[in-house]
This record gives structure tokens, sequence and C-alpha cells, in this order.
């Protein structure tokens, strides 16, 4: 074969691998990703979205009745304070927002509109009620290490509780499953160091976000509480469907309150891609309204 | 042209044996074991099709359903589809590997789910589906493949059953593409409902399980009573078209106009909710609906 067929050949094959490789893992030569959350980001969750509501409708459409909780794990003290809802009362005290926060927001029929406010923070505004989430990854040094770390650290001890919490953030999915030795200890180097090859690593494939510091609000918008200690951990996938080519956002929220709640509450929601902002209608918060 | 053609075609199958030495492997994620449920059953009432992109024939054979049609003799131990199952009975799961009886080599995950006992195999082998003329069966047949960490598959050839326990129906032609997502020890499921026949827009609903390696899914005996015990031998308790008395009473109950109650696909977002306020609301009364405990 002629030199000259073998170089362009040669860096043809370079280019395709390299374009190949990138696609498959955007990594530096340890395996671990680069630069920002941005940059690793293992799904595009941006634009706009549509709530569609499949399931607890009359939960969700409407303002179901006081008491009604029927899906709800509450204990004893969270049936006594659910007994309490006055929306009038929450309108009149400036607290109208309570069924708005970040473990029901997404709960409320409406729209999203999703963007990276920096490299490191996603940003998710509604317009049921004029909220904003911010999703905090951590910064670069900080990723492909361990799942704490990865994540964008705890909340500074100045931050107050609000509606929305203080939300940190991470791609999940990538953890290494366990790889042993003949011996059953795991699979090290000279320097022990874990020996993690690629069919050990998996890809990250799902957005994860636990938020805390939040004030105390309403699951549903009858009332049903949360208080200031819950934890709120949420999981988020988008995919395409097979028959109609929509792009999905599915959400799986997990809300652990042991103030009120018997067990973890889990809850799901999903939204359609939109083209545009088409359809965005602000609202403020409403306390005796769906949305 | 002769050797230059064979340099290329050469050339291109190591391109492409390379590329596909280079593809990552399967980055299977661990899905067996045992799987307790955290689902929250809605659609227990006659009437309520709330949130269904049902179509007009859908709604008319949701309301010609009676519930006394789940005792009949033949009602009585039958089985619900698999995606229903999992979605709105007793539906403790256990996950485990199929494997080929010959070869021992794993092709597929079987599923098991209390209620009826159904059991679904997922072949993950690349095998095709069966022709259209097959048999269909309540677990109908399912292929899959991983999408990274998440499991995808494609059930066909279900039998022609319900969406709820409420008598809204699915028909034989529905498939089903679900989506299997393990954050942890939480596992969540969601299916895509695709049925031309009774609905307009895929159904889109999801569930999830907590991991559970000490859950033991009972055995589930069913015995049917014999003819004519419950419901009279020869006798289909339904109602005729416009016939249908308890059809308003989940709207009357829950202060819902009863054209919302009744789905579809407009029914479904947001903007829905103002035109809700110039809808008719019957006067609110406690009604002596049925409501299924199962």
């Amino acid at each position: 074969m002629a030199i000259g067929r073998i170089v362009p050949l040669t860096v043809a094959l370079s280019m395709l691998l390299a374009v190949h490789s990138a696609a498959q893992r955007p990594a530096d030569a340890q395996g671990r990703a680069p630069g920002s959350a941005r940059a690793a980001a293992v799904d595009d969750y941006t634009g706009y979205w549509v709530s569609e509501v499949t399931e607890k409708w009359r939960f969700r459409m409407l303002v179901p009745d006081k008491n009604d909780y029927i899906q709800v794990p509450l204990n004893p003290e969270g049936r006594r304070v659910a007994a309490l809802w006055d929306p009038a009362k929450d309108e009149a005290s400036g607290e109208a927002c309570r069924s708005y926060g970040a473990a029901a927001l997404l709960q409320v029929p409406g729209r999203l509109h999703i963007t990276w406010q920096d490299d490191n923070t996603l940003r998710l505004d509604t317009d049921s009620g004029t909220q904003t989430r911010l999703f905090r990854f951590a910064p670069p040094q900080g990723q492909g290490v361990s799942s704490e770390s990865k994540a964008g650290g705890s909340p500074p001890s100045t931050e107050k509780p609000s509606w929305q919490g203080y939300s940190v953030a991470e791609w999940g999915g990538d953890e290494p499953r366990d790889r042993r030795d003949g011996q059953g200890g795991p699979v090290q180097d000279k320097e022990g160091r874990l020996v993690v090859d690629r069919a050990q690593q998996k890809q990250a494939d799902y957005l994860r976000v636990v938020t805390t510091r939040m004030r105390p609000g309403y699951l549903q918008k009858n009332g049903v509480p949360y208080s200031a200690n819950a934890v709120v951990e949420e999981y988020f996938d988008v995919f395409s469907d097979p028959y109609t080519k929509n792009t999905w956002l599915v959400v799986t929220t997990m809300v652990s309150d042991p103030q009120y709640l018997v067990e973890p509450l889990i809850m799901h929601a999903h939204f359609k891609k939109l083209p545009d902002a088409s359809g965005w209608d602000p609202t403020p918060c409403r306390a005796n309204e769906p949305r | 042209m002769g050797s230059d053609a064979m340099q290329s075609k050469r050339t291109a199958l190591i391109l492409l044996l390379l590329l596909v030495a280079s593809r990552p492997a399967r980055a299977q994620v661990d899905l067996t074991g045992e799987w307790s449920p955290r689902v929250y059953n809605t659609h227990m009432d006659i009437g309520d099709y709330t949130g269904i992109p049902i179509n007009e024939a859908g709604r008319l054979r949701a309301e010609s359903w009676h519930p006394d049609q789940l005792d009949l003799p033949e009602n009585l131990c039958r089985p619900h589809p698999i995606d229903i199952g999992l979605r709105v009975s007793v539906s403790q799961l256990r996950i485990t590997t199929e494997v080929d009886s010959e070869t021992r080599q794993p092709v597929g995950l079987r599923l098991h789910v209390a209620w009826q006992e159904p059991e679904q195999v997922i072949y993950l082998d690349g095998r095709p589906h069966p022709s259209l003329n097959a048999p269909h069966k309540w677990s109908g047949f399912s292929t899959g493949h991983w999408e990274r960490n998440t499991l995808v598959y494609t059930t066909t050839h279900l039998k022609e059953a319900y969406l709820t326990r409420t008598g809204v129906p699915k028909s034989e032609r529905a498939t089903v593409t679900t989506r299997v997502h393990r954050y942890g020890n939480l596992l969540t499921i969601i299916f895509i409902i695709n049925d031309p026949t009774y609905l307009t827009a895929p159904y889109i609903r999801e569930s999830s399980w907590i991991f559970d390696p000490t859950q033991i899914i009972p055995p589930f005996p069913c015995e049917i009573t014999p003819d004519g015990t419950i419901i009279g031998a020869g006798k289909v308790p339904s109602f005729m078209p416009g016939k249908n008395d308890i059809l308003a009473d989940f709207a009357t109950e829950y202060g819902i106009p009863l054209e919302s109650a009744l789905g579809g696909e407009e029914t479904l977002y947001p903007e829905y909710i103002k035109k809700m306020k110039t809808m008719k609301v019957a006067p609110r009364t406690s009604t002596e609906h049925y409501r299924r405990a199962q």
C-alpha cells in the first residue's frame, strides 16, 4: 500500500475513533468526567416542558377536599396538621406558596423551563406559582470521586430555608460495579487504588437531585403537610417514546419526613417536551387553585 | 477497479470491526431480586376515566361495563395482563435471570408478580417477535435491550383486557413499551401503552418498588366458584348505551364535570383547568358508587 494512502487512512481512522470515543464517554485520561457539569451532562434536560397528568388526576387538576389524603402515608401528627388546612388563612398570612414548594412543585400542572444558569447550575422555572429551582453540581475538581463529593455539597450554614430549599445535583448511574480478585478482595493496583476497567464502568444516565432546607409546605394542595426537616430525593430521566417520537421527562420523587410520614412518599410526574414557550402562563402562588 | 474496490471494502470492514470492538461493554444494572411495591391506586371508581387519553370507542365500551362482571365464574380467576398487574394489583415483584434450559446461558429476565402469579419473560437475546397471528397471552411476548442502565422492552401479543379495574378497555392490538430504571434501592417502571383501538395517544404511567431481599411472595391459589353461585348462569351484567345509572356517581361525589371525569386527551394538560371552570358541575352528593377494594 502506498504511504500516501496509509497516512490519510490513519488520520481518518484516528479522527473517527476519537469522535466515537468522545461520544461514548467524554472523559480525560483517568476516565473522569472533564470540566463542568454541563460538559458532562448525560442528557439534554433543557427546554420547555408541559405536564401530562395521567395519575392522581383529581388530586392535581382539582383542589382536593380537606382530609382527602388517601394516597399519602401520613402519621397521626400529619393527619392532625392536615385537618387544620385553611387556604384563606394561608393567603392572608403570605403563605400561599406552601403547595408550590420543592417537594410538590412538579405535581402542580404547568410548564417547566429548564436552562443552564451557569456551567454547574441547572435552573428549573415553573409558570405555575412562578417558582425557580436551582440544581447545584459540585465544581469540576469534585467530580468522579465519590457519590457524596460529586454532588453539590451541603447547604451553606447561612442558607435560610426557602420554598425551593437547597438542591444538590449529580449525574447518577455511573458507579462502577464491584470487581473481586481470586481471594475475594477488591481488584487493586500496586499502590492500592481500585482498578476499574471499562467492563465495570457504567455510564451515567440520570440526574439525581437532593433537596433540603425547605420551608414547611404541602404535599397536596389541600394542606397535607411536609416539615422543614423533610428531604426530597429526585431522579430525572428523558427518553423518546417509540410511538409518537415525543421526548418525555419523567421525575420520580421520594419525600422522607418522619415528622409527618410513616414511610417515604414516592410520587411521579412526567412532562412532554415543547418546541417553544407557547402556552407559558405565569401565575402567582394561589392557595386554593390547582395551579 | 478490482484492486481499489477490494481495498475500499477491506478498509471499510476494518473500520467497522474497530468501531464494534470499541463499543463499551453492555452496562446492565442488576435488576434481579425481590421488590416491594409502593403503588398508589387510582381509578377505583366506576366512571373515573380521569387522566386517560381514551377515545369514543373506548368510552362506549367502558360505559357498558358492569362491576358484577368480575364475579362471573370465568372471570373469578382471570389474571390481569402483566402491565396492569404491575400497576394496580398487589404487585410484589420478583425479578430473576431467565436461563435457556439447554445451553444454561442467560437469555433475559423473568418477572413474577404476586396477584394471580403472572409471569413475564423479557428476552434480551435478540430473538424476533412471533407472527401477528400467534396466540395472545396475559403476559404477551416481550423483547428488550439496554439503553445505558435502563432496561427497555416492548410487549406485544397481549390479550384484550382492561386499562383499569373499572372497565376501561385495552384491545388486543395494544403494545406496551416499558422502561425499567434502578436508582440504588429504588426501582421505577414507566409504562407506555399504545392502543390504536381505544386511545388517541400513548398512555404513560409510572410505578415504583423498593428493594426488599426478605420479601416472601405467597402463593396465590384461585378456585373458580361453581357456575351460578354468584351470578346466575347465562347472565352477563352490563349497561346498554346511555343506560349506565352509576356512571355519574364519581363525578358527583368529587365535584367534577361529568365530561372531565370521562377522560380524553384534552383533559391531561394544564390548560384544561381553565376550561373546567366554565363547565357544568352537578351538585355534590355522597353516592353509593361502586368502588373495588381490590
